[in-house]
């Protein structure tokens, strides 16, 4: 017998528990459960299992650049809508004053007319 | 001379029916030559967009969301030159050609000699389409053609031509010369 067998022999043999090793196990199932404090509460945020962290990963991977996505096409949609309405009031302006240029015009030459 | 007049101050609103914007693109050249120019197109999702931008409580932009809502395109280009000359009777002409038809009538012309001004201010009434209105205005250094299609109140635009509490743009002439009293209507 090789002296790597008799090692594994020594180290997986048969060891009966402590005697109290029942009543230890039993009695820590019936303590109370220890509070965490406030700290220990906001740490476990940070510090969550890992299939969170990945759920959480993913669901940033998607919501992030949608977000992102939205809010520049909302600018965008904005910007275009004020250069549009900046557009439309100096078209009206521009057609307004002309037409008023002319009522104008007309009006003296009526005037002068009226006057002659 | 009294009927144009007449026309104008009786005359409230213009068109109904359907139709299309004048072709200005022959203009377009013109913007190498002119000093400034202003080129605004807006029609179809482009105008009820700017209209929605149109502020209900800013008593201003009300006046222009009022007026405005229904129509289909705006279409205006300016055209300011630092020496005169720099655009011909044949860049009107084709404008002119385009209201030659029936549906078109034309309502005010001035061409005053003296100041080289050209004003002229047509109405669609008849045909198919949403009515319309155009307006060409020319003195030496300065070409402005306006085409709105659909119902507008004249007496409205008219007023907010007059008023200054519609923002200014640079690009709006204001120093005139005043008008002369001998002028000659067409």
């Amino acid at each position: 017998m090789s002296y790597l067998e008799d090692d594994l022999k020594m180290a997986l043999r048969r060891a009966e528990p402590s005697e109290d090793f029942t009543e230890r196990v039993l009695a820590r199932l019936h303590a109370p459960a220890r509070k965490r404090n406030l700290w220990e509460e906001f740490t476990v945020l940070f510090f969550p299992p890992r299939l969170q962290w990945v759920a959480l990963r993913v669901v940033a991977s998607i919501a992030i650049p949608f977000a992102a996505l939205q809010y520049h096409k909302e600018q965008k949609l904005r910007a275009e809508g004020a250069m549009a309405k900046q557009q439309l009031v100096f078209a009206m302006r521009v057609a307004g004053s002309k037409l008023h240029h002319v009522q104008r015009k007309v009006l003296e030459m009526t005037q002068t007319e009226n006057r002659l | 001379m009294k009927t144009f007049c007449s026309l104008i101050v009786f005359f409230g609103i213009a068109g109904a029916g359907y139709g299309q914007a004048l072709d200005l693109k022959r203009l377009d050249r013109l913007a190498d030559k002119a000093s400034d120019t202003a080129d605004v197109t807006l029609d179809g999702s482009l105008l009820k967009m700017a209209v929605k931008f149109l502020s209900a409580s800013d008593p201003d932009e009300a006046k222009v969301k009022k007026l405005v809502e229904g129509l289909k395109g705006i279409y205006v280009k300016t055209f300011e030159f630092e020496k005169e000359g720099e655009y011909a009777d044949s860049d009107l002409a084709e404008i002119r050609n385009q209201l030659r038809t029936p549906e078109w009538s034309r309502i005010v012309g001035i061409h005053s000699r003296k100041d080289k001004e050209i004003a002229e201010i047509y109405i669609k009434v008849g045909g198919p389409g949403p009515g319309g209105l155009a307006i060409i205005a020319a003195d030496p250094k300065e070409l402005t053609v306006v085409n709105i299609v659909g119902k507008i109140d004249l007496d409205q635009l008219s007023d907010l031509g007059g008023e200054l509490g519609v923002p200014k743009l640079d690009l709006e002439k204001t120093d005139k010369p005043k008008p002369p009293k001998n002028k000659e209507d067409e």
